[in-house]
């Protein structure tokens, strides 16, 4: 089953290259920045690479992890007509300084800043929110593979 | 509790939505004020009597365990088993004034003891640095003390009247790091003693005409060794500051609550042995006794770092890791004043006893900026007065954590025949009586406080003309306020409406409120700031009464020590809000239901609520910090993470309103 929500679905933004897995010790700003990097060739018609780092980088610090262990970073660029999106599974996991929460997985979310695109936004946030819960995150953090991770993501 | 049916009724859901620490996180927090005297406590003892004071410190640390003890048994009895409430409970209100001007006292001391030995410890660091960067650094260390005393003061001032709060994660972090730090320090200091060898600190006192104070006029006292044992003691008892705090994160602390608390005791007992006890004993050897009673006087463990046994730029290294993990403590330590004795003030103040202009809240940040200007005010004359000498803070600091404690401990015995209170736990050494268990454990560490509180009245001359002055002049304040207050509440008794009280309904669960709300459409506001409530208007001009409940939710942010307080009712701008809240919908006709809920995350419990009770509806008003997009991200995050998959959530929609505008959007 494929998880839509009023318009939006996962399995539109988080496929097989775009899903990453991240191993080792790393910390948040490492992975987000690993993420960002991953990303930008999805948006580098679009948006400057600088104002994408400068603009994630300011996020990074605004957006709240999850009680679920879940994170998701996410700006929205007046530029972009559609969501762009990276999945990161990071096995080891790193704790987020501001909660003391550990993250495992995240997915960094691009939006169009367009004010009829926002109610589309909240409801992917919302959608992701509900999809990675716990249990979730304990399977994907066991894989291996992108392929596999999008698969059960798709899954659920 | 009966309820008077006139009045508005406050549901305070005391168990939902808080999220809990861990015996670390408590020991971490208790630590922050209790393990900063490490850096001073020492020096201010070797000043007072001489070589002998790392016995002293390490007796007082272990004493340490027995006072943790019987915190220990007040929190088994009362979720905010702090000295105001235990007092009171015993002695009734007239000793609980005393004892609360006397722990207002320790409160108001502790800012400028902490942050003056933490300007002292960075100006030791730039004396070592300076000739290094050829710079002639000629500023005198307790000039610079002052300064820089009274900038972290200024700023936790300026922090507070924002009300940002205290951290327990930044506790733990910091207290991480001074125990990575200690431990450097300890290994490094045992190799030291292992090249150079170790001398035991000799036990001979060797008390100065100032640290002897009056007790110089009775020379037969002097010779009577018990006398001197606990003159000693007296002058090392401020190295038990911070215990007032456990009984502070008690709240907090995570099921199993005794037993954590246990934990967390006997990590805070261990970690001061090792850490205040173990260090002070490992200075007194290695660092030559001319330095210890000259330039290490004031940064005893800044001069252990650089008197180690290796070569110079490491021990400069070591030395600036103490310095700036000592200074992160002592700061933070300030900061604990501030908030612990802002909400003490606000305990008392919501017993009457303090006057009601003290509570007024501040406009912008809605914290209650009066209490905070004038202990901070008085903190930084205190800085000022003492022109940075940490000896004479040091010996005004043990007037009050003494007091409060003979205060508190005499009351813990005073309850042990109250067959009302049972508890979880009881410090041990007890007699068991017909209904009672006679506490002879806990009347030898009663005794023991007394003769040490009693003996420091006659050497400290100035703690005890400072201490006694204080709390008369604070003890006064309370009993005018309570006579103002009561004055008062008769002038109003016959005229006021009283559809502006508040009942106070405790539920353990949003589950016990919804059976109230039986109209068929539920909107549910969020409020924070009385003199933000733009949105709850608009909710009160265009809401039909006869068909839909307003449901008026405060997401108390509940982290940190500044939360804890020791009566059982709300704060004060937490009433004034509701207050203000019930006064708005009576003006328009409405009946509004307002609920309090715990939260680390305010939006999540908004998503909680909103989705047990089904509102149709949230209306928020917009933050000034965050703005109205970030708000709604925020909720909609929390709304799908509360979602079940199997349960279908009805849609609602949320609002930010704010002047001219607002936003509406569908959550599904």
């Amino acid at each position: 089953m494929i998880r839509q929500s009023d318009g939006v679905s996962l399995a539109a933004i988080i496929k097989p290259e775009n899903v990453i897995f991240l191993e080792g010790a790393l910390s948040k700003e490492e992975v987000v920045l690993r993420l960002t990097e991953k990303i930008f060739p999805q948006v580098s018609g679009l948006i400057s690479r600088k104002a994408l780092f400068d603009r994630v980088a300011e996020v990074e610090k605004l957006n709240p992890v999850l009680e679920s262990g879940f994170y998701i970073p996410h700006a929205k660029f007046p530029e972009l007509d559609e969501f762009h999106a990276v999945f990161g599974i990071v096995p080891e996991g790193f704790v987020d300084p501001a909660t003391g929460l550990k993250v495992r997985a995240l997915l960094l979310l691009l939006s169009p800043h367009k004010p009829p695109f926002f109610q589309r936004h909240l409801n992917m946030l919302s959608l992701l929110s509900q999809t990675f819960q716990a249990e979730l995150i304990d399977k994907l953090a066991g894989l291996k593979d992108p392929a596999a991770a999008a698969a059960l993501i798709r899954s659920v | 509790m009966v309820l008077n049916p006139k009045f508005k009724q406050v549901f305070i859901l005391s168990t939902a939505m808080l999220t809990f620490i861990s015996f670390w996180k408590a020991a971490a927090v208790v630590l922050c004020d209790m393990g900063s005297s490490a850096f001073y406590a020492g020096g201010i003892a070797m000043n007072a009597f001489g070589p002998a004071f790392p016995w002293y410190i390490l007796a007082v640390m272990i004493f340490s365990g027995l006072m943790l003890m019987v915190y220990v048994e007040s929190c088994a009895m009362f979720v905010r088993g702090g000295v105001y409430k235990v007092v009171n409970e015993a002695m009734g209100h007239s000793m609980a004034k005393i004892s609360v001007s006397a722990l207002i006292f320790d409160y108001v001391v502790t800012g400028p003891v902490s942050s003056v030995a933490a300007g002292l410890y960075v100006s030791s660091l730039l004396y070592s640095l300076m000739p290094l960067l050829h710079i002639n650094w000629h500023v005198p260390p307790n000039l610079f003390a002052v300064f820089f005393a009274v900038a972290v003061t200024a700023y936790f001032w300026r922090e507070n009247i924002k009300g940002v709060e205290e951290s327990t994660d930044k506790n733990f972090k910091i207290m991480m790091f001074v125990t990575a730090v200690g431990a450097v320090l300890i290994l490094w200091s045992l190799y030291t003693v292992y090249v150079r060898g170790f001398k035991l600190p000799p036990l001979t006192l060797k008390f100065t005409p100032e640290s002897l104070g009056w007790m110089a006029n009775f020379p037969y006292l002097q010779t009577i060794g018990l006398v001197g044992i606990f003159m000693a003691f007296g002058h090392s008892i401020l190295a038990l500051s911070g215990l007032e705090t456990l009984a502070q994160v008690y709240r907090e602390i995570e099921d199993p609550k005794i037993k954590n608390l246990k934990k967390a005791a006997l990590t805070v007992f261990l970690f001061s042995i090792i850490f205040t006890g173990g260090l002070t004993f490992l200075a007194s050897s290695i660092i030559p006794p001319d330095l210890i009673g000259g330039k290490y006087l004031d940064n005893l463990l800044s001069g252990l770092a650089l008197e180690l046994q290796g070569p110079y730029w490491a021990r400069l290294i070591l030395q600036s890791f103490v310095v700036v993990s000592g200074s992160l403590m002592l700061v933070g330590a300030v900061n604990t004043a501030l908030v612990g004795s802002n909400g003490v003030l606000n305990r008392v103040a919501e017993d009457g006893i303090l006057h009601d202009w003290f509570r007024h809240l501040h406009t912008k940040y809605g914290t209650t900026y009066r209490m905070i200007n004038m202990v901070a005010i008085t903190q930084i004359g205190v800085i000022i007065l003492s022109r940075g000498n940490i000896y004479l803070l040091g010996e005004a600091y043990a007037f009050g954590v003494l007091w409060s404690l003979v205060f508190k401990t005499i009351s813990m015995i005073i309850l042990r025949f109250r067959e009302d209170l049972p508890r979880e736990w009881m410090f041990p050494l007890n007699i068991r009586m017909e209904k009672a268990y006679f506490p002879v454990g806990m009347i030898l560490v009663c005794l023991i406080l007394i003769t040490a509180s009693v003996v420091n009245l006659f050497t400290k001359r100035i703690a005890t003309i400072s201490g006694i002055s204080f709390t008369l002049v604070f003890f006064a304040i309370f009993q005018i306020s309570e006579k103002m207050n009561r004055k008062k509440a008769m002038f109003y008794a016959q005229n006021e409406n009283p559809e502006e009280k508040l009942n106070l309904r405790r539920a353990t669960d949003i589950v016990t409120v919804i059976p109230e709300l039986d109209k068929p459409r539920k909107i549910l506001v969020p409020v924070r700031n009385p003199n933000n409530l733009l949105h709850l208007l608009s909710v009160l001009e265009t809401a039909d009464d006869t068909t839909t409940d307003i449901v008026v939710l405060l997401a108390k942010i509940s982290k940190g020590v500044e939360s804890l307080g020791e009566s059982d009712t709300i704060m004060i701008e937490d009433q004034e809000l509701f207050r203000s809240v019930v006064l708005m919908a009576e003006k328009y006709g409405k009946t509004v239901k307002p609920l309090l809920v715990f939260s680390n995350d305010p939006f999540y419990s908004i998503a909680q609520v909103a989705q047990a009770a089904g509102a149709d509806e949230i209306v928020m008003g917009v933050s000034g910090s965050t703005g109205a997009e970030v708000q709604l991200e925020r909720l909609a995050m929390a709304w799908g993470m509360l979602k079940k998959a199997d349960v279908p959530a009805k849609p609602l929609l949320a609002r930010v309103v704010w002047e001219g505008r607002q936003m509406t959007y569908q959550l599904s």
